[in-house]
C-alpha cells in the first residue's frame, strides 16, 4: 500500500466531493450530447418527414388482372375491394399477378365436414 | 489392555481433531451472532438473499479445525473470489442488466442528487478517522454510506480487508432498514408544501441513446478512473446487453442465474470473514454506528441538495426524490414513492426517483474510485 496523498480527513473529503460532482456532471453533459446527435430522436424525425404524406395509391379498377372473369367466381365487386384492400397496404396495381379462388380438392372437403361437424 | 489403551489413544485423537476441543468463548459469540442474523434475515426478512448466507458463512466461519482457508478446496475457492474482487464485478453485470438507466437519461440533472448523497461516505470517513482508523479503514467504512454492498466489499478488500466482514454485514443490514432510517429524515429536512409537488413527466428515450449511454459513460469513467474500471466496465456491460435488444439470453443468464450463482458465493465467502478474532473487537461497534451515520448523512445530503434543486427549478423537482441518491436500488426510490404518496396521495414520484437512485449507484463507484486513487 503507497503513502497516501494526505491523511487530513477535511481535505480528503472535499478533494472527493468535488471529483464525484465533477464526474457526475461531465457524465450528464455526455448524456445530453447523446440526446443532441441523437439521429432517431423523434423530433428530428418529425423535421426530416415530407411536409405532405404521398397520396395513397387508389384503388385499381381490376384492369390488369386478366384471370379475374366471372367464370372462375369471381365477380368484379370481389376483385375490386381485393384490390382496395391490398392497395391500403400500400401495393400498387402492378403487384397484382393473378386473382384466382383457393383450389378446392373434393376429398380434402368431404374429410374436413366430419371433423368440422364433430366439433360444433 | 492393549484394546483398552488403542481405544483411549484414538478417541483422544478424535477429540483433538475435532472442533470442541479448539472451541472458545469469541466461536460461541459469533455463531450466537450469525444466529440471530438468520433470524433478521428468514424471520424478519432483513435482505434475506443476502443476509442469509453471510449468516450461514459466519457460522460455517467459527467452527474450528475445518481448514477451510488452510488447504485447497470450494471454500478456499470463494475466498478466491473475494480476494481478487472477482465476484463484485460480476454482481455488477447482474446490476446492470436489471437496471433500467432510462429515468436518469431523461432527467440528466439528478445525477447531482446521486452525487450530493455520496456526502454520507464522507461525513463517515472523517468520523472514522477521528475516532482513530487508519486512513485506508476509513475509506472503506465511509463506503458503507453509499449503500452498495459490492462497492463496499470491493473497497474493503483492497483498503482494509481485516475490516470486511463488519463492513459487508453494517452494509447490508443498514440496506434492508432504508425504510425506516430515511423517512424520518426526509420529514424531518422537509415542509409539507415541498413534499407535495408534483413532477412532469419524464420524457420518452430512444434505444439510441439507451445503448449509446454505457460505451460512451464506461469509456469516460474508466479512463478517468481506472481502478473502478471493472466495477463499472460490467455494470455498463450488463445494460448494454439489457438496452441491446439482440442479446436477451445474455441479459437474461446475467440477471438471474449467473448473479444468483455469485449472490451465494460472495455472501458466503463474506460471511466466511466473519471469525472471532476479526469480528469481537470494539471497532466493530465503531464500524456499525459510523455506517448508520453514514446512511443518515447520505439521505440529508441528497433531501438537501433536492431542496436546491426544487428551488432552482421553480418547485419543478420534489425534494423526496434526492435521499434516493444513497443507492440501495431500488428500496431507496420506493421509500421516496411512500413518503411522497403519504404527503399526498396520487404523488407518484417512483420513476423520478429511479434517475438520482442509479446515479447513486455510479456516484458510488466514482467515490469508491477516488479514495483508491487517491487513499490506498
Amino acid at each position: 500500500m503507497s503513502q497516501p496523498v494526505t491523511t487530513n480527513p477535511f481535505i480528503i473529503m472535499m478533494i472527493n466531493m468535488t471529483i464525484v460532482f465533477a464526474v457526475l456532471i461531465a457524465l450528464g453533459l455526455v448524456i445530453n450530447l447523446i440526446h443532441y446527435v441523437d439521429p432517431t430522436r423523434p423530433d428530428r424525425q418529425k423535421q426530416e418527414a415530407p411536409a405532405e404524406p404521398a397520396p395513397a395509391p387508389a384503388p385499381v379498377a381490376p384492369e390488369p388482372v386478366a384471370e379475374a372473369v366471372p367464370e372462375n367466381g369471381l365477380t368484379p365487386e370481389v376483385v375490386a375491394v381485393i384490390a382496395a384492400a391490398l392497395a391500403s397496404y400500400g401495393y400498387g396495381p402492378g403487384a397484382i399477378h393473378a386473382i384466382r379462388p383457393v383450389e378446392r380438392n373434393g376429398w380434402k372437403a368431404s374429410g374436413r365436414m366430419p371433423g368440422a361437424s364433430q366439433n360444433l | 489392555m492393549e484394546f483398552v489403551n488403542a481405544f483411549s489413544v484414538s478417541l483422544q485423537a478424535v477429540w483433538n481433531d475435532s472442533g470442541f476441543s479448539a472451541f472458545t468463548m469469541g466461536n460461541g459469540i459469533m455463531i450466537a451472532v450469525g444466529l440471530i442474523l438468520l433470524y433478521l434475515a428468514f424471520v424478519k426478512e432483513f435482505e434475506p438473499l443476502l443476509l442469509g448466507p453471510i449468516a450461514f458463512g459466519c457460522i460455517l466461519a467459527n467452527f474450528p479445525n475445518t481448514g477451510f482457508l488452510e488447504e485447497m478446496g470450494l471454500m478456499k475457492a470463494i475466498n478466491f473470489g473475494i480476494q481478487y474482487e472477482i465476484f463484485p464485478p460480476l454482481i455488477f453485470l447482474g446490476i446492470g442488466a436489471m437496471t433500467d438507466f432510462g429515468p436518469l437519461l431523461a432527467r440528466p440533472s439528478t445525477l447531482l442528487l446521486g452525487a450530493a448523497a455520496q456526502i454520507g461516505v464522507f461525513i463517515a470517513l472523517v468520523g472514522a478517522m477521528l475516532l482513530g482508523f487508519t486512513v485506508q479503514q476509513a475509506g472503506a467504512i465511509g463506503i458503507i454510506g453509499g449503500a452498495d454492498g459490492p462497492t463496499a466489499i470491493y473497497l474493503s478488500v483492497q483498503m482494509a480487508p481485516e475490516l470486511l466482514g463488519a463492513i459487508a454485514v453494517a452494509a447490508y443490514s443498514y440496506m434492508s432498514l432504508v425504510p425506516l432510517i430515511q423517512p424520518p429524515v426526509m420529514q424531518l429536512l422537509t415542509s409539507q408544501k415541498e413534499r407535495e409537488v408534483q413532477m412532469e413527466q419524464l420524457r420518452p428515450v430512444t434505444k439510441f441513446e439507451r445503448c449509446m449511454f454505457p460505451i460512451v459513460s464506461v469509456i469516460l469513467i474508466s479512463l478517468l478512473l481506472p481502478p473502478i474500471a471493472s466495477l463499472l466496465g460490467m455494470l455498463m456491460l450488463g445494460n448494454l446487453f439489457r438496452e441491446s435488444g439482440v442479446t436477451d439470453r445474455l441479459s437474461d443468464t446475467a440477471q438471474n442465474s449467473l448473479c444468483n450463482i455469485v449472490t451465494i458465493f460472495l455472501a458466503t465467502g463474506t460471511g466466511m470473514t466473519m471469525t472471532a478474532e476479526s469480528f469481537l473487537v470494539p471497532q466493530t461497534l465503531m464500524i456499525i454506528g459510523l455506517g448508520l451515520v453514514a446512511f443518515i448523512f447520505g439521505t440529508a445530503g441528497g433531501v438537501l441538495f433536492g431542496k436546491i434543486m426544487c428551488r432552482a427549478t421553480g418547485w419543478k423537482v420534489n425534494p423526496l426524490i434526492g435521499s434516493a441518491g444513497v443507492s440501495a436500488v431500488p428500496m431507496a426510490a420506493r421509500v421516496s414513492q411512500v413518503v411522497g404518496m403519504r404527503a399526498k396521495p396520487g404523488n407518484y414520484l417512483l420513476m423520478h426517483a429511479m434517475g438520482p437512485n442509479v446515479a447513486g449507484v455510479i456516484g458510488t463507484a466514482v467515490a469508491a474510485g477516488t479514495m483508491l486513487a487517491m487513499l490506498k
